[in-house]
């Protein structure tokens, strides 16, 4: 029998393993608990009017569901090779006819189903959250307007059904997720040299932050220096160590309310896609190599 | 000729220090052929590179310099591992999979897949004895359990080829017995098996062939019987021998240009006072 270079039932394998390894981890329940508790906390919210509410809603759910998904991916990434390693369960893996691109796929495979897995969790409450705002906004408008014309009424009601979905918050959750599948890539990387997943863990907070302060930085950097070929190039480094994180946040657009351009969106997707992927090669180029 | 099961050439490992200029020679110079069908035995005390030299016929461990194949296929191809089936030291595996799971784990990164892989598993876990612990999950597995579930797991895609590092540690005699029952069997099956271990006993049982390790060196290879007979002294055990036959046989030799230079009642050894005991109560 040829052995075969590439296997989707091995690397469906490994990756039904992590999901499972990740989902009986009592962290991922605390994790999620947490995460589904603030945004269902949200129907208490106290009265304001309904732009305000809606807004404050998806302002505190999406940052919710931004930052628990990319801590996820962190946390959930950072312990699987180091843990494989240091109990020696990689040995076994490895002995079979398992080519070690396609146990790193695995992993990272594993990592984004949970997250996926997780955030679908997070929009349906989010949504059915929502949804119960938007019927209990709508009763008490026709409640309190019953003097005004049929017209009125609706309009009133479309209105606010209007502010409640918009078409932005799929792309605004898509991007979220993204984020979040770069951050398990670049995690993924990170621990294939680091050597306790407590540094993987800091240096990868530590590239959280960055991430997000550094087009400003990178603004306030350029004003202060012309932008000669050095200086782009430095700019492209520092852009592949450290993400533009800002680029994937787009919950002030989806909370103002105005649409999201399909272009910036293809964009930014494409850009999570080609870093992930980056990233991803990156991991396979140390790994190859590595004793274990 | 046919080919070899196993060849190591001029295998050398070097681990290097960290922090210090000195380097660690694991393996020098190795050089060994386990022929197919035969059952061969790596011995050697703690630290003397068995383990090392099985992980780099693995593909585990990447070699300083020369080569290690697995019927012909260079251990750095990932196909050279079809034909093998691996147990690690001490080893230990998804404590959140049960017994059975892991199994199937195992048995679909081996390519086996449905009705295969489910009459395979239950097989396994037959012939190593877990039928009762399938479904309990190996977190709460004694180590006896782990090393037969890492054989069972080792065994899966009916390999050609059996590597296994000290198979018998940590289980209990009965649990040994049944391990060299299956590696007898594996050899009958004209599965060749490659082990390391520290039970002498046992191994000497078992193995056709045997080489010793000392510093990563080999320093004795051979057929087992080769390497133990002592050419010019004869045993003879008798049954029920009365002093007179025993006189009589004295006076014999006494003639000859023979000497008897011991004479003693064979003991029973330890393990076989051991499994006796324990069977008895076991019956009871
Ligand atoms: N990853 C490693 N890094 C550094 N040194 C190592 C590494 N692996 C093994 N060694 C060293 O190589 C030598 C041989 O180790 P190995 O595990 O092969 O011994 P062994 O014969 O299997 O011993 P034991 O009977 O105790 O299992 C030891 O001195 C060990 O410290
Ligand atoms: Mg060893």
């Amino acid at each position: 029998m040829k052995h075969r270079a590439f296997s989707p039932v091995r690397i469906a394998a490994l990756t039904g393993n992590t999901f499972t390894e990740l989902v009986r981890l009592k962290v991922f329940y605390f994790l999620l608990i947490f995460a589904l508790l603030l945004i269902g906390s949200s129907i208490f919210m106290a009265q304001l009017s309904f732009q305000q509410e809606f807004q404050v809603l998806k302002d505190v759910s999406l940052g919710a569901m931004s930052i628990f998904t990319s801590l996820l991916a962190i946390v959930a990434t950072a312990q699987l090779l180091p843990r494989d390693m240091e109990e020696r369960t990689i040995y076994t893996i490895l002995a079979k006819p398992v080519p070690r691109y396609e146990y790193l796929a695995g992993k990272l495979a594993g990592v984004l189903l949970l997250l996926l897995v997780s955030l679908l969790a997070m929009t349906a409450v989010f949504l059915a959250v929502l949804f119960v705002r938007q019927e209990m906004l709508a009763s008490e408008t026709l409640r309190q307007t019953t003097g005004l014309r049929p017209e009125q009424v609706q309009e009133a009601v479309r209105a606010l059904k209007a502010s409640a979905f918009s078409a932005n918050l799929l792309p605004g959750i898509v991007v979220v997720y993204l984020k979040a599948a770069l951050l398990a890539s670049l995690t993924l990387f990170i621990s294939t040299f680091a050597t306790s997943n407590i540094f993987t863990i800091f240096v990868m907070v530590f590239i959280y932050f960055i991430g997000h302060l550094q087009a400003t930085a990178r603004e306030y950097w350029l004003q202060e220096n012309s932008a000669g070929w050095i200086a782009k190039t430095f700019l492209a480094l520092v852009a592949l160590a450290f993400p533009d994180l800002q680029l994937f946040n787009l919950v002030d657009d989806i909370v103002a309310g105005t649409t999201i351009p399909n272009g910036l969106f293809a964009q930014t997707a494409l850009l999570g896609c080609v870093y992930t992927s980056v990233y991803f090669f990156f991991a396979w180029v140390v790994f190859y190599g590595k004793e274990l | 000729m046919t080919e070899p099961a196993v060849a190591v050439r001029s295998l050398t490992k070097v681990f290097p220090i960290p922090f210090r200029r000195t380097k660690l020679v694991a393996v020098r110079g190795l050089d060994l052929e386990v022929a197919p069908g035969q059952v061969y035995g790596l011995l050697g005390p703690n630290g003397s590179g068995k383990s090392t030299t099985l992980k780099i016929i693995l593909g585990l461990v990447s070699p300083t310099s020369g080569s290690t194949a697995i019927f012909g296929r260079d251990s750095r191809e990932v196909g050279s591992r079809e034909a093998v089936g691996f147990l690690p030291e001490n080893p230990y595996f998804y404590k959140y999979l049960t017994g059975a799971e892991t199994l199937r784990f195992y048995g679909k990164l081996c390519g086996l897949r449905g009705s295969a892989l489910k009459n395979r598993v239950e097989e396994l876990l037959h012939l190593v004895g877990l039928q009762d612990a399938r479904d309990r999950r190996l977190g709460g597995y004694s180590k006896g359990m782990l090393q037969r579930i890492g054989l069972a797991q080792a065994l899966l895609q009916e390999p050609r080829l059996v590597v296994l590092d000290e198979p018998t540690a940590g289980v209990d005699p009965a649990g040994s017995r049944d391990i060299r029952d299956l590696i007898l069997d594996l050899k009958r099956r004209g599965i060749t098996v490659l082990l390391s271990s520290h039970l002498l006993a046992q191994v000497q049982e078992i193995c056709d062939r045997v080489g010793i390790l000392a510093h990563g060196l080999l320093v004795r290879e051979g057929r087992v019987e080769d390497l133990l007979a002592i050419e010019d002294q004869t045993e003879l055990i008798l049954q029920n021998a009365t002093p007179e036959v025993l006189a009589q046989i004295a006076a014999l030799v006494e003639k000859s240009p023979a000497q008897l230079l011991e004479t003693r009642q064979p003991q029973t050894t330890l393990e076989r006072l051991f499994l006796e005991a324990t069977n008895n109560t076991e019956k009871k």
